[in-house]
């Protein structure tokens, strides 16, 4: 790896838009008015699944102030053919005939006061003939509601071209794996286990809820849709926006400022195709922010049901049985990346001679579910570490010890066949169980207080095969500028790559300008998400950096320097041009080697081009009388390679690790009849810092991803990934009772104690 | 049903026609271009679009624009006059964000607890800024800046 | 939002008259926090707010003759909350405030508003039943006195008309009875309760009790079953658990987002036992 040279890398640098946020002066889409812009209000189905037979806007139209107001007619009149999405051309920009969940948009109301395009929206009926709904993902299996009448992928993906045309089922994407011989496996093993998990619906909730501005410019022929966008993926909306419009890439321009928040919401289309459509519709600038209550009608994450079946021999597993149904409400979205993916890595981080995996993504009558920070490892993990600990129980064996004597090793095989490099799991396990003192005596409460405590370990595979592009440009006074489309929605993306530029070039983090994602200036990457940015935009930015470098030094050369004669930029470019002028551009393009998965079983030497792992440790008070858990300790552990701004590391992995604690104690999608009834913070209680433990560690092993930029290697979701079985394991640790469906509320606790003292809880 | 009202923004006497369902949040962004608070849970709850008002802080999002009718209203874009206060400084330093949505509400809210305990311990910062959410759940660091800037208040105090 | 007619009268009568009777569009608006959450929601469109700001009249803090402390409707939560007299007089009060909603609506919400919006999830009414308050309403007709215990007639419902108003809460001495509040969350630390439960004692006679739940009723409900299973004045573990046993048959709870009515009768159990032993000085009560 390259020497450490300028200390730019490793260093905790500030964050470079940090007085801007301070100060309440950051860029968000959020803030933007363009001179005759209009809001849209969208008017949304109230039926989870039906038939249009009429949408009525004629109160709609007849308020004073309403501009327009605009169905799917008025939108085919600009986009003939408009369904949008990455895996499945399944979404329109408006409900085509059918209405397929509650929220669905039909229609939207134009005004430039907000206030009355709220008020006319109320005011648009629809009439439904209402169809058979299906809203479980098991169920969704053998349903006779069916979704969609026929399936459409989008052709991006070979994987899904041969499910072109199909019907009559809600299965979106079959995954299969077969490694070894299974049943063997089993008929070998002294113990077999099965167990069920479930997962439920939750939500993104960035504080900065979806908003998108879309302005047109010029004619028929020349026409051109500039984009603001709160997106994680600007590449992606371009090239869809244009493929929906039938236009070049290059009349379409989408630029993006910070984020208040992503975690996987704002990725491909979610306002973009309806903002640059109304915008051709009325040719004057639309505008559309939601509430907090419509994020709750846009994406969530997939709601799971897990079952898993191994089999144990002298303390080793011997085979594993993974069936994993993932709920992917009415539109794909990027589901079914996550049932191959993520489905993947079902076994867990084992080493395992016999594995199958079955994972299905299905279609039901929810909330589209999507991306959301893990990439559905958070839900597998769940099943999988609580199942590991149950078996550990059960065999009375140490779960540490447990583990340590069935974790993958460096250079073994994963179960698609791909072998473990620069993967740090032994490290990692170690490390958690070191910090949570687990060789130590533990103190166990006493009375209505019991104490337990609990560890769990996932891993991820990144996201592949996937591209980045970006641009150095050094000025003649020796200062550089940065172009790459990565996203900085908090992440602190902005910073990390400056100092990737920076260790580079020699110069100081702070000095480094970072251009925001503008798609007619900075190139193509294919989105921030799935922690890959700085691995694989960090390569890029890594290379371009270089790239410059490498030519400053051809420069030096062209005006007869020495080699290494460590002359200021400002100077040579003095010398070359006699003035302060030129540029010296630095371009880096990176794509990982990737090998496609068998489509029958599932194997490829090459799934990803890194492993990401994280581990958590909790310790828990128990209330008996109530069923009331308080985890008074929070430990993750994590491999991210090698910490590029250790202070950032450690936010990002605590950070992560307090999102997945509402997912694991509090937040749910509460539903009656495939309505949501807890649509508001007011209801969807999100983690407070009275929710968090007084007590919490993050740690970043002494570890090296060779491939990555300076050894390091995405941190966004590692720290995720053990939470929730951690508790659950705790939980049970403390009070002998094993809850396996999410969230772990009191009342589910409970009731479980209850129902194990043969004293159970009337409904 | 437009009214005029008269009123001290960030220190300046001013004046705007509101209409009476307006919120001070959208008076504060539609007349006179500051976006620092922002309506977010739309509740009162996440603290996004925190506005001080004759010396306290409310949720610009449930309070009627009406009601800024002679009153002093400061705003995030106020704080030290162009120079960081010690509890920006100390949020910079600590790190005490990520995507910054909800972070002039924790400032500002953060200064008012340190206006009225200027030596708080854990549980009392825990408690005083539980009205304000963090997605990204920069809240350890959100603790350690604010006890970072009462430090430093109370040094140069 | 929609628009509406704010009108700012000077003063209570001039108030009054703005009110209507007959009219549900038009309603008094004091804070406003919780008015703007309904009417941001679209559950009341109003024709006409009467703001109660500009009436002085409404806001003092101050000891009575009596010994009683009289809070005017207008106080804001947060200035009752660092009231010393409020302290002194019940601590109980400053204490429940403190984990009342957030700081910045304790700012702005007034304990006459705070009343007469009815919300079962309110912290305080609990608590002032339990410490025998009342409330002055005025109308068209002059003043009366109404018993906090007596004003709420069922979910988000008071028995005030609708041209009268809150003018101030009256919280008698205490003499040496001793109260405490327990507030039962269940969703996040940070939330409406799930259950309120407030009691009073005379003193360590646990014979003359008190005891109110909130939240996971209808409304908040003084527990007479509870009360008398202590009339025999003992105050052991067992007499608590007896009382928290009764509370648990008594109250009609309520299931919804926060949990099942069964859940929450078993919380009303432990609660009511806990806030007993808690307002007996007893800590480590669990």
């Amino acid at each position: 790896m390259a020497a450490m040279g300028s200390g730019q890398v490793g260093r905790s640098v500030r964050r470079l838009e940090g007085a801007a946020k301070v100060t309440g002066r950051a860029e968000y889409v959020h803030n933007l008015r363009l001179p005759g812009m209009l809001y849209g209000k969208i008017v949304r189905s109230t039926v989870p699944h039906g038939r249009i037979r009429a949408i009525d806007t004629e109160a709609a139209r007849a308020l004073a102030g309403v501009h327009r107001v605009v169905t799917i007619a008025d939108i085919r009149a600009v986009v003939p053919e408009p369904f949008y999405g990455p895996a499945f051309h399944d979404q329109p920009i408006l409900a085509v005939d059918k209405v397929h969940y509650v929220g669905e948009p039909i229609a939207v109301v134009l005004a430039a006061d907000p206030h009355i395009a709220d008020a006319a929206a109320q005011l648009v009926v629809a009439d439904y003939e209402e169809l058979p709904a299906v809203y479980d993902e098991v169920e969704a299996m053998t349903s006779a509601a069916i979704v969609h009448d026929v399936l459409k992928p989008a052709g991006t993906f070979p994987d899904l071209k041969h499910l072109q045309g199909r019907h009559d089922t809600n299965v979106a994407l079959d995954f299969h794996l077969r490694r070894g011989d299974l049943a063997k496996g089993f008929a070998e093993a002294d113990h077999v286990f099965e167990h069920t998990f479930r997962t439920q619906q939750v939500l993104h909730l960035p504080l900065e809820p979806f908003v998108s501005v879309a302005e047109a410019s010029g004619g028929a022929d020349d026409g051109r849709l500039t984009i603001h966008t709160a997106s994680q993926s600007p590449s992606f909306v371009r090239i869809e926006i244009a493929r929906l419009l039938g236009w070049p890439e290059n009349r379409v321009r989408v630029k993006v400022p910070y984020l208040g928040g992503g975690f996987g919401a704002k990725l491909y289309i979610k306002l973009e195709a309806l903002v640059a459509a109304l915008a051709l519709v009325v040719r004057r600038p639309v505008k559309i922010s939601l509430t907090m209550e419509e994020q709750f009608y846009t994406l969530t994450k997939h709601a799971s049901t897990f079952r898993i079946k191994s089999g144990v021999k002298d303390g080793r597993i011997t085979a594993r049985q993974c069936e994993v149904w993932w709920n992917g409400g009415a539109y794909a979205d990027i589901g079914p990346r996550i049932t191959q993916k993520s489905g993947f890595t079902a076994p867990g981080p084992y080493d395992i001679e016999n594995v199958h995996i079955d994972s299905y993504s299905l279609y039901t009558n929810l909330t589209p579910a999507g991306a959301l920070r893990g990439f559905g490892i958070p839900q597998l993990v769940f099943a999988y570490e609580s199942h590991t600990d149950m078996m550990a129980r059960s065999l009375k064996l140490d779960p540490v010890e447990f583990r340590r004597a069935n974790i993958l090793r460096e250079g073994r095989p994963q179960a698609t066949g791909t072998l473990m490099q620069d993967a740090a799991i032994a490290a990692v396990l170690d490390r958690l169980a070191a910090r949570m003192n687990w060789g130590k005596a533990f103190e166990r409460g006493s009375g209505t207080t019991r104490r337990g405590r609990g560890i769990a370990i996932g891993f991820k595979a990144s996201i592949s095969p996937t591209t980045s592009i970006a641009i150095v440009n050094v000025a003649a006074d020796g200062s550089a500028t940065l172009y790459c489309s990565t996203v900085d929605m908090g992440q602190g993306s902005d910073t990390a790559n400056a100092q990737l530029v920076a260790e580079v070039l020699d110069i100081k983090a702070e000095a480094v300008t970072v251009v925001h994602p503008d798609t007619d200036v900075t190139p193509y990457d294919m989105a921030t998400l799935g922690s890959r940015s700085l691995f694989h935009m960090g390569n890029a930015v890594k290379l371009a950096a270089q790239d410059a470098r490498d030519k400053i030094a051809a420069l030096a050369r062209e005006l007869g320097l020495p080699e290494g004669s460590n002359v200021p930029v400002a100077e040579l470019f003095q010398k070359k041009y006699k003035m302060q002028a030129g540029n010296i551009i630095g371009i880096g393009s990176y794509i990982p080697p990737y090998a496609p998965p068998d489509h029958d079983t599932g194997q490829t030497p090459n799934a990803t081009p890194y492993w990401m792992v994280g581990a958590a440790g909790a310790e828990v008070a128990v209330d008996t009388e109530t069923g009331q858990v308080r985890v008074t300790r929070l430990v993750n552990v994590a491999d991210v390679g090698r910490p590029i701004n250790p202070r950032i590391v450690e936010t990002q992995l605590s950070g992560a690790a307090i999102m997945q604690l509402g997912f694991t104690m509090q937040e749910k999608i509460e539903l009656d009849g495939g309505q949501i009834v807890n649509a508001s913070l007011a209801d969807y209680k999100i983690p407070s810092l009275l929710d968090i433990p007084t007590d919490i560690q993050s740690e970043a092993v002494e570890a090296e991803q060779q491939s990555g930029p300076f050894g390091a290697k995405g941190v966004g979701e590692s720290g995720t990934f053990g939470v929730s079985p951690a508790i659950a394991n705790a939980i049970d640790d403390a009070v002998g009772v094993r809850l396996t469906t999410l969230p772990l509320t009191a009342e589910t606790l409970y009731r479980a104690l209850r129902a194990a003292a043969n004293e159970p809880l009337e409904d | 049903m437009k009214r005029t009202i008269h009123f001290t923004l960030n220190g300046a006497p001013v004046e705007a026609d509101i209409a009476p369902h307006w919120n001070l949040v959208e008076l504060l962004q539609r007349e006179f271009d500051l976006f620092g608070a922002r309506e977010s849970c739309a509740q009162g709850l996440c603290g996004c679009c925190t506005v001080l008002v004759n010396g306290t802080a409310v949720s610009g999002c449930l309070f009627l624009a009406a009601f800024a009718d002679g009153a002093e209203v400061v705003t995030i874009e106020h704080l030290a006059g162009g120079k960081l206060d010690p509890v920006q400084e100390a949020f910079l330093e600590c790190g005490a964000f990520q995507c910054g949505f909800c972070t002039p509400g924790f400032v500002l809210m953060a200064r008012e607890l340190l206006r009225a305990h200027p030596d708080p311990d854990d549980d009392e910062i825990r408690h005083y800024l539980a009205g304000n959410l963090c997605r990204c759940a920069a809240y350890p660091e959100i603790v350690e800046a604010v006890k970072l800037a009462a430090r430093n208040m109370r040094k140069g105090a | 939002m929609s628009p509406f007619e704010l009108a700012e009268p000077a003063s209570l009568a001039e108030a009054i008259k703005l009110l209507d009777p007959q009219d549900s569009s038009i309603r008094p608006i004091a804070g406003g926090t919780a008015l703007m959450l309904m009417m941001k929601a679209g559950v009341f469109r109003p024709t006409r707010l009467v703001s109660l700001r500009a009436v002085k009249e409404l806001s003092a803090i101050a000891t009575q003759a009596d010994g009683a402390l009289r809070i005017g409707a207008m106080t804001p939560l947060s200035m009752l909350e660092r009231s010393a007299a409020m302290l002194a007089h019940a601590g109980v009060v400053t204490q429940t405030l403190r984990t009342l909603s957030n700081v910045r609506v304790r700012n702005v919400a007034t304990v006459g508003g705070h009343l007469a919006h009815a919300d079962p999830h309110m912290d305080l009414p609990p608590v002032l039943i339990a410490l025998g308050a009342h409330v002055v309403v005025a109308g068209p007709e002059g003043e009366r006195t109404i018993p906090v215990e007596d004003l709420f007639a069922g979910y988000f419902e008071t028995v005030l008309r609708r041209d009268e108003l809150i003018t101030a809460l009256v919280v008698p001495g205490q003499g040496g009875r001793r109260a405490a509040y327990l507030k039962c969350t269940t969703r996040a630390v940070h939330d409406w309760p799930a259950l309120g439960v407030a009691v009073s004692l005379d003193g360590d006679s646990v014979g003359a009790a008190r005891i109110v739940v909130s939240a996971a009723t209808e409304k908040p409900i003084r527990l007479a079953g509870a009360e008398a299973a202590l009339r025999d004045g003992g105050h052991d573990d067992a007499a608590l658990r007896r009382a928290g046993d009764a509370a648990a048959d008594e109250a009609e709870t309520t299931s919804d987002g926060q949990g099942t009515a069964a859940y929450k009768r078993q919380l009303v159990r432990v609660y009511v036992r806990r806030a007993l032993a808690a307002a007996l000085g007893r800590g480590g009560a669990h």
